[in-house]
């Protein structure tokens, strides 16, 4: 556009913003407000099946202090300027470092990234929003602290604030990454700084350590929404156990996932197995050793056979279940035990643990997963069909073998429609799992990109008429999502964000809350 | 500062480049912010290891050490992203940084092993 900026705040005008900014440069000094299209390139670039231009910010503001957020949410205020903020701005396939709405400005924490507090006896942290696994994992090892992470996959380059407020998961038995979670402190709409739970109460030395506070329970409110800016953030950290054991599992037949999952449920109930589960499809797996283009061509969907022969080349099977045990030896020879006595009735399972599979790229890089090291390996995944475009479909699925076949089944038959692959996996909770599937396609093919838009579309529409949430969803679907869930969870939504903010200049469109 | 809860952070040490703030009981005290970044990178080897490192010594990303790359490129590539390729934001790796970390790159040695060097 022509003009001094890239994009606009929608309803703002140039002057008026012109002028926000240079109260954002009085805050932040002129360095840290960034607003020429070179400056803002990195925020722009998504995986997302729309034009760039829908998501371009209008500028980014480089926040190191609370101080500095209670000043710009006053200008924001004043200006009708809204806010996307962001902690180390990598939910990719989420909609990374954009924000949901043109001209929108990004609120970039990650300079905000103080290790402000690692409690090795009572085993948590306190956080800055921009501080990465990669960091904490680092401070960790230099003080020699027996406690271990739980990352999601891109954990060198993300971080704990920003994975666990989108309620992101990891692998370990700390998996639930929300579940962990204990204590914020907050700026509102209002400029206040709130603490939650004993956060509130003067003197307290609780806070990391009790969740629950007094009355209402308010720290589910600032996940997943826009009612306040997160600027600490406590949680638990898993002690090292003495030993360790991760496994595999392999299935041949993709209709085995309703044994599989009918096995692993009371296994991940009674907590025999631990942690976060992943059963893998082949396709999850395969980017790390194999590629496409040795096994199909042209467009569609990769066929049944083709799928069949990668199985083979790269000993995978069609699901493979990466676990582990965590104890001491022990505990794991007595578990061992229960877990091979379990999956061995049927003759189906190849049980395959570091011994066996310690060479393999997939198994090195799920181990290292369950253990909270740093690994990117599953950004393998990427490479699978080229071209960059990338979106998480994640509905919810009971931990119920009947379920997760017929979720599988849906799923791949309209990706299958509209020429794409099932690379699919679902995490397993105690008694949920998070059905995750990377629909891969080329973004650089326009006709690709509207499939993949119609196909993705599609997913939410079918999967939702089965009665099936997705628990999380890139910035191009929050509304359709939202929608899914109904008209009187989304008027509480709104309801709290005109109280909280009123000028709604926090995140407008996040989880469709405006 | 105002606060509705006020637990204080009153004592901030800088460890090996972070901060770390032990947190005190002074009622009414604001936190003490401190100012600045806690996090800096040492030099362009830091950035590589990691971050590039993860992908592109993992056969995720191609190999982009030893190859003589134009560090002017690899800016580029840096804040722009390529295809599946993240762009990285100057918050992230600061200016600084990129320009230790294009040139870190650029100048790396193949070895004979097959790897590279600096």
């Amino acid at each position: 556009m022509a003009g001094k900026f890239i994009a606009l705040p929608k309803g703002v005008s140039e002057e008026s913003f012109a002028a926000a900014v240079a109260e954002f440069r009085r805050v932040l000094g002129q360095d840290a407000v960034l607003v020429t299209a070179e400056q803002l390139a990195p925020y722009i670039k998504t995986m997302m099946p729309v034009p760039d231009a829908d998501h371009t910010p209008s500028a980014a503001l480089l926040a190191t202090t609370v101080e500095q957020i209670q000043q710009i949410v006053g200008i924001c205020n004043q200006y009708k300027v809204p806010i996307w903020t962001i902690s180390t701005g990598r939910n990719f396939g989420y909609g990374s470092a954009a924000p949901a709405e043109r001209g929108q400005v990004v609120l970039d924490l990650k300079r905000m990234n103080r290790i402000l507090e690692v409690d090795p006896d009572l085993c948590f942290a306190l956080v800055e929003p921009g501080v990465t696994y990669k960091q904490l994992y680092d401070y960790i090892q230099d003080h020699r602290y027996p406690l271990w992470l739980s990352c999601p996959a891109p954990s060198a380059i993300a971080g704990p604030t920003g994975n666990t407020l989108d309620r992101g998961v990891g692998y370990t038995p700390y998996g639930e990454h929300f579940l962990f979670a204990c204590g914020m402190e907050v700026v509102l709409a209002t400029g206040e700084v709130l603490r939650t739970g004993m956060g509130s109460l003067p003197n307290s030395n609780t806070w990391q350590v009790f969740k629950w506070g007094y009355g209402p329970y308010l720290d589910g409110i600032f996940t997943q929404s826009n009612y306040g800016i997160v600027t600490k953030f406590g949680f638990w950290l898993m002690p090292a156990p003495p030993a360790f054991k991760p496994f595999v599992i392999q299935y041949e037949n993709e209709d085995d996932i309703v044994e599989i999952v009918e096995t692993i449920r009371p296994l991940r109930i009674s907590g025999v197995i631990p942690n976060a589960v992943v059963i893998a499809h082949a396709l999850y797996e395969a980017p790390t050793k194999a590629k496409r283009s040795d096994y199909m061509t042209g467009p569609g969907a990769i066929a049944d056979e083709a799928v069949r022969q990668i199985m083979k080349d790269h000993k995978l099977g069609a699901w493979n279940v990466y676990a582990a045990l965590y104890g001491t030896q022990e505990q794991i020879d007595v578990n061992w035990k229960i877990v091979t006595t379990a999956f061995s009735r049927s003759g189906k399972a190849k049980i395959l643990t570091e011994q066996e599979a310690g060479d393999d790229p997939a198994f090195q890089y799920r181990a290292a997963l369950m253990r909270g090291d740093m690994t990117l390996k599953e950004f393998s995944l990427y490479n699978w069909r080229g071209g960059g475009g990338s979106m998480w479909f994640a509905p919810v699925s009971q931990a119920r073998g009947s379920e997760t076949l017929k979720q599988m089944a849906m799923t791949k038959r309209i990706l299958g429609k509209y020429g794409l692959d099932y690379a699919g996996e679902f995490i397993v909770g105690m008694r949920d799992m998070h059905h995750i599937v990377d629909v891969l396609y080329d973004r650089t093919d326009p006709a690709v990109v509207k499939a993949a838009y119609q196909c993705f579309d599609e997913l939410l529409t079918e999967f939702s008429a089965e009665g099936y949430g997705t628990y999380r969803v890139n910035t191009a679907f929050m509304d359709k999502v939202a929608h899914t869930y109904g008209p009187v969870q989304r008027q509480v939504h709104k309801t709290l964000k005109k109280a909280l903010d009123p000028n709604g200049i926090l995140a407008p469109g996040k989880s469709g809350i405006r | 500062m105002k606060t509705i809860g006020h637990n204080a952070v009153v004592a901030c040490i800088v460890t090996a480049g972070v901060v770390i703030g032990s947190y005190a009981a002074t009622a009414g005290a604001a936190p003490n912010e401190g100012s600045g970044s806690g996090f800096v990178w040492k030099d362009g080897a830091e950035v590589y290891s990691k971050v590039c490192a993860y992908c592109h010594e993992a056969k995720v990303g191609p190999t982009i050490r030893g190859r003589r790359l134009d560090p002017l490129y690899i800016r580029y590539m840096v804040r722009n992203g390529n295809r599946a390729m993240p762009a990285f934001r100057a918050a992230e790796i600061d200016e600084e940084a990129l320009t230790k970390v294009a040139e870190y790159v650029s100048k790396s040695e193949i070895d004979r092993s097959g790897g590279a060097t600096q």
